[in-house]
């Protein structure tokens, strides 16, 4: 009796002596939620307690800025929107040096791409490790696809079969010929926010140009006069082919208008996807088939927008963190967190799990087109700021398309001097 | 038998003991808990300040009040900011004080209806503005259809026009404050002495003359003090503007709060945005100046 | 005689009549808040906001979140602890400056409204600094004492034109009869206030109970505001419109229970001493 009560006391001791908490700070939404659901399992396996803050998502930057120093971490593990990697990047232990997992395996480019990766490149190497899929995909009514007529009526009209738009030009045809059928063949992201930038980038790119190039560790204007008109003109095209509110639609009025039915294509981030597919949310429910977005003339391109996860250097408990990020970005844990509603970012998951969740096929497919936004910078903020700005000035007629286009390099050029 | 109204000056009390007993818990909280912040906000408007630190962190003396000085958008805003005051303030004042009369007489389920209309003050101010943009929504949203039946249509939506942005923001904030007013006002009008009121009443006063002539100046220190309140409060609007237009369109409702918000947590020049706070608290102390002096006899020694 | 009832009646009717119009048409954005609790995403995208498909989802998916009920919790003991320190403090306070003149009593005052005058943003970055120094974050005292710093300047500037029209001579009378001074404040001068005092308890109430930024800057997991996570169904892109609707409805409950108390109880309690000017 005694010795067993001995031995309790030692493995208690024990426990104790290694049983860490660690605390994490994200944002709140259904896939860090499922982080919450299942974290029980990840203190079981190995015994380090999390401390799981979830706030809204736009408080996150401001949080973040005042419990991540150079001296101090209130926080062992940080989510961070790539768009503020810059800011944070220095204060990050580089993914090179966090340790090799006791329990879940470190994660590697072969497990996610390296086109995704790159949301946590700063000054030449990583600094985290993304923690959800996230770029543009493209969403498209199967139903309005399949339907018999229709496939008719539009291979009379163009001479090729009516499917998802591969390119910018096939989309233009389909916005085109359902025009007269009442239903709308775009929903463009016109509110004065951050998705803004991300049109003006994806067209841009699509076109042949990027408004900023990293040269020598400094960003550098690099917009193509000709491209970038040829890209503004066709989006305001696309425009015209929009339902009403078009001019200063955000996230809100899109879900609605395609999930009313409205719209028969666009693009979407995957981590509203689950919005469309829900019977009590949406009428088209179970019609949609998602792709990589189409391509322009010159390149097929998906704007990628992730978190990643960044141990700050000022942490005690890194090891723990780090275990905690592979746990998140694990294969087997990641088949139960999917379930709770976590959107992956690993290649094989989401092959694994197309079937339940059709839209990780357009994941998987528009990540190999993934580009980013010129923010590797820690004032990217203010570079978005003009590109935004004059995009959307044109694109809803407040400017002439030369006028933004102009203001754009002018701008920016400003702005890149007065940081030197 | 003292006539109340004709208090203003009382006798010198000179004792120290009970003022203090009176006065230092609440100095000493606001003391304590502030003094460090405020002296540090105003400290850091003088300082060229990123939020996260890249090397240029410095002292640079008035720079950042010169670099507001040349703003336009800075210069925008406030005048956005001002003009809301102007509007919706004395629109909340009148509706509230018109109300608070109504209810100044005795009908079933007063205190419930009461009750009832200062929910919207209650209502989180987020709610407030997600719900007026939902109600704005060219497509389906409750106030452009109803709009639309007396013949208004907004196939772009009131939101993504400047100008009626701007107006859907003002009447946001008169919806919800108004109730504000008129709790202030109805505290007001049920303390005031019954006696004044039923001696004009006897002498065949008309409702017009009684409200004017002896209902209103008898408010007048409270009145001041809703105005105050509210104009305080309305410089500084933040959550429910931000919801429901972000600023936009273009930059067609950003208000100062939302101005600030932009320099400190989007481009994180917090040394910039907190010269913005000292100068937004330099016009909240002009307005209060304006109003407390001949007013209320804060002044008077 | 007859003619004057039958008048008082009409007028009676008329008032009655017209204040349940003007509360109507001033509760209509508040029916499409709490409806949309009710409704369903889809149609809460409807343009008539009365029909509708009644569903309990939202309620169910918002008490389903693991962080909705403490929040509730902590806001309340928060939000009463910080409004009855403000109100007593704050009468205290407020009847220094009514009722005393003393050299300095101009600047105290504009002191108290130039704190309160600060935008909370400027103030944020330094009150989190000062309280994460003291490793008082994620307590709930830092954001009572933070509540309190900010309602106290408040409920002070709201009492006063309440207590500078309260005819002195009751006080003297009492002063006359042997009361100290603190024992005339508690006992004769507060009772003659009390419509304001109900005023200032319930704004009081309301700013802390919606309070977002403090909350943010200094609450962690353990001490989670009600604002906070109902903004947690703002989602990262666009509302959960149902389940923000539905959150937000649940937190104005407290808010009009107090309310409702206030007004009941507490004018009736301390009313009874009588309000003749």
């Amino acid at each position: 009796m005694r010795k067993l009560l001995l031995v309790l006391l030692v493995v208690l001791f024990a426990t104790m002596m290694f049983s860490e908490t660690i605390k994490v700070l994200a944002w709140d939404d259904a896939h860090s939620q499922s982080w919450n659901t299942l974290k029980n399992d990840f203190e079981k396996a190995t015994g380090i307690k999390v401390d799981l803050e979830l706030i809204p998502s736009g408080s996150m930057l401001q949080k973040t800025a005042l419990n991540v120093t150079e001296n101090r971490a209130n926080y062992d593990l940080v989510a961070i929107d790539e768009g503020n990697v810059a800011k944070f990047g220095d204060l990050l232990l580089p993914y090179s040096q966090w340790p090799e997992g006791n329990v879940f395996p470190k994660v590697g480019t072969n497990d996610i791409p390296a086109a995704i990766f790159a949301a946590a490149e700063w000054g030449g190497q990583l600094v985290g490790i993304p923690n959800n899929g996230n770029m543009y995909i493209w969403m498209t009514r199967e139903d309005l696809i399949n339907n018999e007529e229709y496939q008719a009526e539009f291979f009379d009209q163009f001479g090729y079969e009516l499917q998802v738009p591969q390119t910018l030009d096939q989309l233009m045809n389909m916005c085109v010929f359902f025009e007269p059928k009442g239903i709308y063949g775009f929903a463009p992201f016109t509110a004065t926010s951050e998705g803004a930038t991300c049109e003006a980038v994806m067209f841009f790119e699509s076109f042949g140009t990027s408004v900023l190039e990293m040269v020598d560790g400094k960003y550098q204007v690099s917009l193509d006069r000709e491209k970038a008109l040829q890209a503004i003109m066709f989006y305001k095209e696309l425009m015209d082919y929009s339902p009403q509110g078009a001019l200063s639609m955000g996230h809100g009025e899109r879900i609605g208008a395609f999930s009313d039915g409205l719209v028969f294509s666009m693009f979407q981030w995957p981590g509203i996807v689950p919005s469309h597919e829900n019977v009590d949310e949406s009428m088209v429910a179970g019609q949609i088939v998602y792709t990589a977005p189409p391509a322009g003339p010159f390149a097929r391109t998906a704007v990628r927008g992730c978190w990643i996860f960044g141990i700050p250097r000022a942490s005690t408990k890194q090891a723990a963190a780090a275990e905690f990020a592979y746990w998140v970005n694990n294969y087997e844990v990641g088949l139960k967190l999917a379930e709770e509603g976590m959107t992956p970012v690993r290649t094989d998951l989401l092959n694994e799990l197309s079937g339940e969740k059709p839209w990780y096929t357009g994941m998987a497919e528009a990540g190999q087109f993934a580009v980013s936004r010129p923010n590797r910078s820690v004032h990217y903020p203010e570079l978005s700021e003009v590109i935004k700005t004059n995009w959307l000035g044109a694109v809803t007629e407040r400017m002439t398309a030369e006028e933004a286009v102009d203001n754009i390099i002018e701008d920016l050029n400003e702005l890149l001097e007065s940081y030197e | 038998m003292s006539n109340s109204t004709n208090i203003k000056r009382l006798p010198l009390r000179k004792e120290r003991g009970p003022f203090l007993y009176f006065i230092l818990p609440a100095a000493l909280i606001v003391g304590v808990v502030l003094v460090f912040p405020i002296i540090y906000g105003f400290g850091l408007s003088f300082f060229n300040w990123p939020q996260v630190d890249d090397g240029t962190r410095a002292f640079i003396n008035f720079g950042n009040y010169l670099e507001l000085f040349k703003d336009n958008e800075f210069w925008h805003s406030l005048s956005l900011q001002l003009g809301f005051i102007f509007i919706a303030i004395p629109i909340e004042l009148i509706i509230g004080f018109f109300v608070a009369i109504l209810f100044n007489h005795d009908f079933p389920l007063s205190g419930f209806l009461r009750t009832l209309l200062l929910l919207p003050v209650f209502i989180l101010p987020i709610l407030s503005g997600l719900t007026w943009k939902l109600m704005l929504q060219p497509r389906y949203g409750a106030i452009t259809y109803l709009l639309g039946l007396f013949g208004m249509e907004f196939p772009q939506g009131i939101l993504s026009d400047q100008s009626l942005a701007y107006i859907a923001v003002i009447i946001q904030d008169i919806w919800r404050m108004w109730p504000f007013m008129f709790m202030i006002l109805y505290a007001g009008i049920t303390s005031l002495p019954k006696d004044i009121m039923e001696a004009a009443e006897i002498d065949g006063a008309g409702f017009i003359k009684k409200t004017f002539a002896i209902t209103l100046p008898m408010l007048r220190g409270t009145i001041t003090t809703a105005i105050l309140l509210r104009t305080i409060d309305a410089l500084r609007i933040f959550s429910e503007v931000f919801v429901m237009t972000g600023g936009g369109p273009g930059n067609g409702t950003m208000l100062f709060s939302l101005y600030i918000h932009k320099q400190a947590f989007e481009f994180g020049k917090l040394g910039y945005a907190s010269a913005m706070a000292v100068i937004l608290i330099v016009i909240s102390l002009f307005f209060a100046f304006g109003l407390v002096r001949k007013n209320m006899d804060i002044d008077t020694m | 005689m007859m003619k004057m009832k039958n008048r008082k009646k009409i007028i009676k009717w008329v008032v009655f009549i017209s204040a349940l119009i003007i509360v109507l048409v001033e509760l209509f954005p508040i029916w499409i808040i709490i409806s949309n609790g009710f409704k369903r995403d889809l149609d809460i995208r409807n343009s008539n906001p009365f029909d509708f498909q009644f569903s309990l989802r939202s309620y169910e998916l918002v008490f389903q979140k693991s962080d909705f009920v403490p929040s509730i919790r902590n806001s309340l003991i928060v939000g009463l602890s910080s409004t009855i320190i403000s109100l007593i403090f704050g009468s205290m306070a407020s009847y220094g400056i009514a009722r005393f003149r003393f050299k300095g009593r101009k600047g105290l005052s504009y002191s108290f409204l130039v704190s309160r005058m600060v935008p909370q943003i400027a103030l944020s970055v330094p009150i989190f600094i000062l309280f994460d120094r003291l490793s008082m974050t994620d307590t709930h005292i830092s954001l009572i004492l933070a509540y309190t710093s900010f309602n106290l300047p408040y409920i002070i500037w709201l009492l006063l034109p309440f207590f500078s029209s309260v005819s002195p001579s009751f006080e003297e009378a009492a002063l006359v009869d042997g009361c100290n001074k603190k024992q005339v404040f508690w006992k004769i001068f507060l009772p003659l206030t009390a419509p304001g005092l109900v005023v200032a308890a319930i704004f009081g109430f309301i700013m802390a109970w919606n309070e977002y930024i403090y909350a943010l800057i200094l609450t962690g997991n353990a001490t989670k505001t009600a604002p906070i996570a109902v903004n947690g169904f703002m989602g990262q892109y666009a509302p959960k419109w149902g389940q923000l609707a539905a959150s937000g409805t649940i937190i104005l409950i407290p808010i009009i229970i107090f309310t409702l108390t206030l007004q009941k109880y507490i004018i009736k309690g301390l009313t009874a001493g009588g309000v003749k000017g």
